[in-house]
């Protein structure tokens, strides 16, 4: 029963570890878990690491344990069980020894096959121990949390909720909101972009420098002279580039705004530049594109170490991209072709990255993010793309 | 601000604790887990700590985690300067030659070296690097931690209560969320809110305190607000209504909100939610 609850975990989507699943059995061996109710809680503190999930695990429990007994275990499961453990055991030996409450170098000595058996006993004896009479559903405080004496005493729950059946209360579906993932917000652009950062010493003298300290003391002769350091701020060096032309960009207007102002008050050197579907000879300064205009082949006198960030859905008409004078306006005569332009930022700055604010799941298919790709490194306009964007952008190489 | 302060002090009588919650703590100490509190801004997760601390009777130690911290600050300090100073000036009453003397516990040593069991809150994890909070687990797993200057291995006399709170959306690392239990502190509903208001405010009137209520909620349900007012801006918020003399609840009723600035600390989200109070009251 439990075994094939968490397996339903699993199947929707939950990365539901099996050490947590032995920690959630072992709490039902100590008498923890007094009620349905309760298990509901419990469970989903034990199993389940993020709110997003919250809304699947009502829904999972609700199917298992609406009006349901506790039907027997099925040693296949069971076994299956043994195998994902060993798994995890390979990967984690500390975790799951912990878990069992056994030694870690007990274990070490057993072959793998005697280590899955040993699992399956294990997990056996644990869940045997709950089955035969029915211990925690609805006995409502027979073994009240401290009985076994691992803790004193406990905070006092109130009897209101549990009025309430657990199976109602999962299939409230009060979750329902956390597991959508809605449109970024600009705080959590913030959470993303938080590493986005250089820390270099700036600012007056007034931080102590202890081992710089000991040593001038000591060549004063003990004579003590304090040596001061400029405190460490952020000096990263940002270039924004964002394609705010076509109606292709619509769509995602509000989440690239989002990005723009949220980045142009966190970064103090920061500098943003616009265009329209991709790079020829000059970006601008203006969102209108019209007044302040760089050449693309200045950006050479720019610092090396300046993180490049373009923001575009990089969707276009193939010659846009690759011919010579591609541009799409008339008075723009570029004289190299665009994909050219992108590669000699590329490979003027070692830090650069492509935002697209289209789904990943549109990206194949269109030929110009194909080529894009090979020059640029692509991540989606999500948190994780934004994460993702961030490590590459810091990362030291 | 000073607020604030005040109303921490009071602990658990001033604290509305949820059933759900109690479960939660009650299993995660009796699995000797840390327990990971999400949620966003002023649902109470510091609170939780110091309202737990009180009803199971441990002290409280708090680590208020930041960006630079290292985990060793966390653990103990040693005190060159103050050592660098005595060995120039002899008159104190340390002993130079032994470092032990210039060794200070910090919040995570301090909560091992106590001689009862202690709640230990580390506040705001999220602001710390990846490698702080891994490290940091490390130590909480095995219970101990060396003392490198001074060759010594700290354990912990007793286990603390351990408490972890995360304002970040985005999740932790799987290898630390493997090691917590977890619980996400939603927004309270408005049946919870009466009566986390009526904690701080016990003679507020039955009137005023539905007019604010439903002020409030009509206000979270704004779209375009970056930084919603929640129970703290509540609180300070029906704290200033109070103490203006010419307040009056048919300002409320007619879809006024005075002291705005108290509830949206960002520019512009108060010219958002003017724009939309101006049109509501037309
Ligand atoms: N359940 C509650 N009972 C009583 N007061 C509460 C409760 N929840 C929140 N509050 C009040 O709301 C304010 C914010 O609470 P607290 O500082 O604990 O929130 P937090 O979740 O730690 O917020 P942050 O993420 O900003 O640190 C406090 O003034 C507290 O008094
Ligand atoms: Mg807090």
């Amino acid at each position: 029963m439990f075994v094939s609850f968490f397996y339903n975990l699993r199947d929707r989507g939950i990365p539901v570890t099996p050490t947590s699943f032995l920690r959630l059995q072992r709490a039902l061996r100590m008498g923890a878990i007094r009620s349905l109710n309760n298990f509901y809680v419990v469970a989903r503190a034990v199993l389940v690491k993020s709110e997003r999930y919250f809304d699947i695990y009502d829904q999972v429990f609700a199917y298992h344990f609406e009006g349901v007994e506790l039907p027997d275990f099925e040693d296949i499961e069971l076994s299956e069980m043994a195998k994902l453990l060993l798994d995890e055991w390979l990967k984690n030996p500390e975790g799951v020894a912990a878990a069992l409450g056994v030694n870690e170098e007990d274990l070490k000595k057993l072959t793998p096959e005697e280590l899955e058996q040993y699992f399956l006993d294990r997990i056996k004896d644990q869940t045997e121990a709950h089955h035969g009479g029915n211990k925690w559903i609805g006995t409502g405080g027979t073994s009240p949390v401290g009985h076994s004496g691992v803790h004193p005493g406990g905070m006092r729950v109130g009897g209101v909720s549990q009025n309430k059946s657990a199976t109602k209360v999962a299939l409230d579906r009060r979750y329902r909101d956390y597991s959508q993932e809605g449109p970024l917000t600009q705080s959590q652009m913030g959470e993303a972009l938080k590493k986005l950062r250089r820390m270099v010493p700036a600012g007056p003298l007034d931080m102590v420098n202890v081992d710089k300290t000991i040593y001038q003391t000591m060549k004063n002769a003990g004579e003590i002279e304090i040596v001061f350091d400029r405190r460490l701020s952020d000096r990263l060096k940002i270039v924004l580039l964002i394609d705010n032309g076509g109606w292709s960009m619509d769509p995602y207007i509000p989440l690239v705004q989002t990005l723009f102002d949220y980045t142009r008050n966190q970064f103090k050197d920061l500098k943003t530049y616009f265009f329209h579907n991709t790079i020829y000879d000059r970006v601008w300064a203006d969102a209108a594109r019209y007044r302040n205009s760089e050449l693309i082949t200045d950006f050479i006198k720019r610092d090396p170490e300046t993180r490049i960030v373009i923001v575009g859905d990089a969707s276009m008409a193939p010659y846009e991209l690759m011919n010579e004078g591609g541009s799409i306006y008339f008075g723009e005569r570029s004289r190299k072709s665009s994909i050219e332009n992108l590669q000699f930022l590329s490979q003027t700055f070692r830090h650069c990255v492509w935002l697209n604010p289209a789904s990943r799941y549109e990206w194949s298919g269109t030929w110009t993010i194909d080529q894009i790709r090979k020059v640029f490194p692509m991540f989606e306009l999500t948190l994780d793309g934004l994460d993702g964007a961030v490590s590459h952008l810091m990362s030291r190489n | 601000m000073v607020q604030d302060d005040f109303y921490k002090f009071r602990g658990a009588d001033k604290y509305v604790l949820d059933d759900e919650l109690a479960e939660i703590v009650n299993v995660s100490m009796a699995l000797e887990m840390p327990l990971l509190l999400k949620g966003e801004p002023g649902t109470g997760k510091t609170m939780l700590a110091y309202a737990i601390a009180e009803s199971l009777g441990m002290p409280l130690i708090i680590l208020n985690v930041k960006s630079s911290m290292k985990l060793v600050d966390a653990l103990y300090q040693y005190d060159t300067l103050t050592r660098l100073n005595d060995s120039r000036f002899s008159d104190s009453i340390r002993d130079v030659s032994n470092i032990e003397e210039y060794i200070k516990m910090g919040k995570i040593g301090q909560a091992f070296v106590s001689d009862t069991r202690t709640v230990l809150l580390i506040d705001e994890i999220d602001k710390a690097d990846t490698d702080f909070q891994d490290d940091m687990l490390d130590v909480l797993d095995q219970m101990e931690f060396d003392i490198m200057e001074i060759d010594k291995t700290i354990s912990a006399k007793n286990r603390p209560v351990i408490i972890i709170t995360s304002n970040a959306k985005k999740d932790l690392s799987d290898p630390f969320l493997g090691r917590c239990n977890f619980h996400h502190i939603a927004f309270p509903e408005e049946d919870t809110m009466r009566k986390i208001i009526g904690v701080h405010f016990p003679d507020l009137g039955r009137e005023i305190m539905d007019a604010c209520i439903k002020t409030f909620y009509g206000l979270r349900k704004l779209e375009g607000i970056e930084k919603k007012p929640a129970t703290r801006e509540l609180i300070n918020w029906i704290r200033a209504l109070k103490a203006d003399p010419d307040f009056k609840l048919s300002l409320l009723e007619q879809g006024n909100v005075p002291y705005l600035g108290v509830l949206y600390k960002k520019s512009p989200d108060m010219k958002v939610a003017n724009e939309a109070i101006a049109r509501n009251r037309e």
